[in-house]
């Protein structure tokens, strides 16, 4: 028997009366129903326009956070995050990230995957650091997309990252500087196109706002933003 | 990070948690984490690893088996250092001065002899029969000879239910306690009580490995722990399982003589072990479901609350506790009671109340089923016939019944809808250890 990739308890794959109805695909949910209630679904709920965060009772639209970039980096960029950064969030970032289970990419490629196959737009993951790749073994941003066509537009500048991003706190990665250099090889595709930036989690908004801004100088029309959460 | 070459000894630890100065050290023996002949296989769990799940874009393979020990992967290197066995000899360095009965000194003596001629044993003792006890001369022994001594069990509640008794028993050997949680560092020292899966980082190390609760989940029918306790104990080590209930794989050992075992049927206060009752009833289940219970039951719980009789009330899911906890408020019965799961931030206050008597009765899963004593308790199982219950489990629930010599009897109560295979043979188990203790 199956098991829920995050419990390990006992998957039980029941088919829904609507599923046989429809007859579209089933979908093998790959974890089981309470672990994924823990997940908070960011789709039918208000969420800022700006980072796509959930939207609380006297926020602005977009917030505070959102109109300060807007200040500083004054080009047109909006982020879509499909879940909120909750405690399950950070438990399931913490295996697969930090503790390095790669399987566990599995959790939401299907889904990353059924979002995305449509999407026209060209597909540039955030990429990790060369020390990052060594010990860890692993780009958690790709093992999100493995199911889908991506293009490896962006490199981390060498000789940098003494401390994590993860280990710095908001002011000192707001005031980053810009992190990553393009591939120069690869320019011809994003100039004039459309690029959705992924990434794994949306703290502060530095890194894909980087990202966007390096994207934009180099010749892309738009530029929109993808995290898994938020 | 590991500082001191003493804490390698016996152990197994990535190289990359050694301290720089540590990592030059003669004395470490390295292994590759992960062996790529004859198929992946993870060296320090022993999983036999499948490709596709172990890869990772750089061409390498981690285990994702023991991943919550921290990952290993084809670049990693274990570092163990061979045991010394460098402990200061302590003359009769036990401390306890309780006294044994004849029957319990009878295991005792075999304890003994077990750790001597470095066998594997079973030691198959009833419920609330003082197995914690009758270890003692055998620890004291080995601890005597300057033997390294582990304490393992699958159940974290049992292991620091263990270390204060074993830390009091031997004042003045180091004992150090290791389970996911603990915060205590890990130190060399002679006693060693930890979770099954601490074991993962031990190689070699113990002359002494005493299993307690052997056929539990999540050790019973899960290979890397087996695997893990075949390692940690050396090779010529000496093993000692403890239960009240073995399951299919131990008797199974035992009929190829790869076991040997030893039976105490009576308790330690020399009482019979109390027989269940058994109340069939009829839609248990969708009352119970529909956040309801039968009168009777309820009649029964205001009886026991009246009485000051307090008792535990075991369901079988998680879901079941708001429900019954929410049919008896409703049944505007005036007790105190609480609610308790494996996952319950608030479990160790919960327990520690219903052992302060703060309590009436605690409505709770199967985790308090074993290794957890509140004297004079009276035990409720609802929905017995569930398949959650194993004969096992519903064995050492009635178990947590009568274990003080103050009120060696109890009440049992089973209530389900039809009376299982599982409650069968709980019926059998408990009247045959009754019979075997009649005749003693």
């Amino acid at each position: 028997m199956k098991e829920c990739l995050m419990c390990k308890a006992p998957l039980r794959n029941e088919i829904r009366l609507s599923e046989i109805i429809r007859a579209t695909p089933l979908i093998n949910d790959p974890i089981c129903q309470g672990c994924s209630n823990d997940f908070l679904d960011l789709a039918d709920i208000p969420t800022c326009l700006g980072c796509g965060r959930k939207q609380t009772e006297g926020m602005s639209q977009p917030c505070r956070d959102c109109s300060r970039w807007q200040q500083s980096y004054p080009f047109n960029f909006s982020n879509c995050a499909l879940y909120e950064y909750n405690q399950q969030m950070k438990d399931f970032m913490k295996q697969y990230k930090f503790n390095g289970d790669y399987y566990l990419r599995k959790v939401f490629s299907g889904q990353i995957h059924r979002q995305l196959k449509k999407c026209p737009d060209v597909i540039v993951p955030i990429p990790v650091g060369t020390d990052t790749m060594l010990t860890r073994g692993f780009n958690q941003v790709t093992g999100l997309l493995e199911l889908v066509n991506y293009s490896n537009i962006l490199k981390v500048k060498a000789k940098r990252k003494a401390v994590r991003q993860s280990e710095k706190n908001r002011r000192q990665r707001i005031e980053l500087i810009q992190p990553f250099e393009l591939i120069q090889s690869q320019k011809y595709l994003i100039e004039n196109q459309s690029i959705l930036l992924v990434d794994d989690v949306y703290t502060t908004g530095t890194t894909i706002r980087h990202a966007a801004s390096l994207l934009y100088h180099a010749g892309a029309t738009s530029v929109r933003g993808l995290t898994l959460a938020r | 990070m590991i500082n001191h070459i003493s804490e390698l000894y016996g152990r197994q630890i990535p190289l990359r948690d050694l301290s720089e100065k540590l990592v030059a050290n003669p004395n470490i023996v390295l292994r590759e984490a992960i062996t790529v002949q004859h198929g992946l296989t993870c060296v320090r769990c022993g999983t036999k690893l499948r490709r596709s799940t172990a890869s990772l874009p750089n061409n390498q393979y981690y285990c994702y088996v023991c991943i919550q020990m921290g990952r290993v992967d084809t670049l990693t290197q274990l570092a163990s250092v061979h045991e010394p066995n460098q402990f200061k000899g302590i003359n009769d360095p036990l401390s306890w001065k309780g006294e044994l009965t004849v029957l319990q000194q009878q295991c005792a003596e075999k304890v003994i002899e077990v750790f001597q001629n470095k066998r594997r044993h079973l030691l198959w003792a009833v419920t609330g029969a003082g197995k914690t006890e009758m270890l003692f001369k055998g620890i004291n022994w080995a601890v005597e000879n300057g033997l390294r001594v582990g304490i393992a069990s699958p159940r974290v509640d049992v292991c620091i239910e263990l270390f204060p008794r074993l830390q009091a028993a031997f004042e003045k050997v180091p004992v150090v306690l290791l389970h996911g949680k603990s915060e205590q560092p890990y130190q060399y020292s002679q006693i060693t009580i930890c979770t099954t899966h601490q074991l993962l980082r031990f190689y070699h190390a113990f002359d002494v490995l005493v299993i307690d609760e052997v056929d539990v989940f999540p050790y019973s029918g899960n290979p890397m722990l087996h695997y893990a306790v075949q390692n940690a104990v050396k090779p010529d080590g000496a093993r000692l399982y403890l239960t009240a209930t073995p399951d299919k794989s131990l008797f199974k050992a035992i009929s190829r003589k790869k076991l040997s075992v030893s039976y105490l049927p009576i308790r330690y206060h020399g009482h019979f072990l109390p027989e269940i009752t058994v109340n069939r009833t009829k839609n248990l289940d969708q009352l119970v479901d529909s956040g309801n219970l039968p009168r009777k039951i309820l009649k029964r719980i205001a009886q026991l609350v009246a009485d000051k009789q307090r008792f535990l009330i075991f369901v079988p899911h998680i879901k079941d506790l708001e429900l019954v906890g929410r049919a008896i408020t409703n049944a505007r019965i005036d007790a105190r009671f609480k609610t308790v799961y494996s996952a319950d931030p608030q479990r160790i206050e919960k327990v520690a109340l219903m052992r302060n008597e703060e309590l009436d009765f605690l409505i709770t899963t199967t985790i308090l089923e074993r290794g957890v004593t509140f004297p004079g308790i009276d035990v409720i199982v609802l929905k017995a016939d569930d398949e959650i219950f194993s004969a096992a489990a519903l064995v050492q629930i009635a178990g947590r019944v009568g274990r003080n010599s103050d009120r060696p009897t109890g009440r049992v109560l089973f209530y389900c809808q039809s009376k299982s295979g599982n409650i069968k043979s709980c019926d059998q188990q408990i009247k045959l250890m009754n019979r075997k203790a009649a005749k003693l």
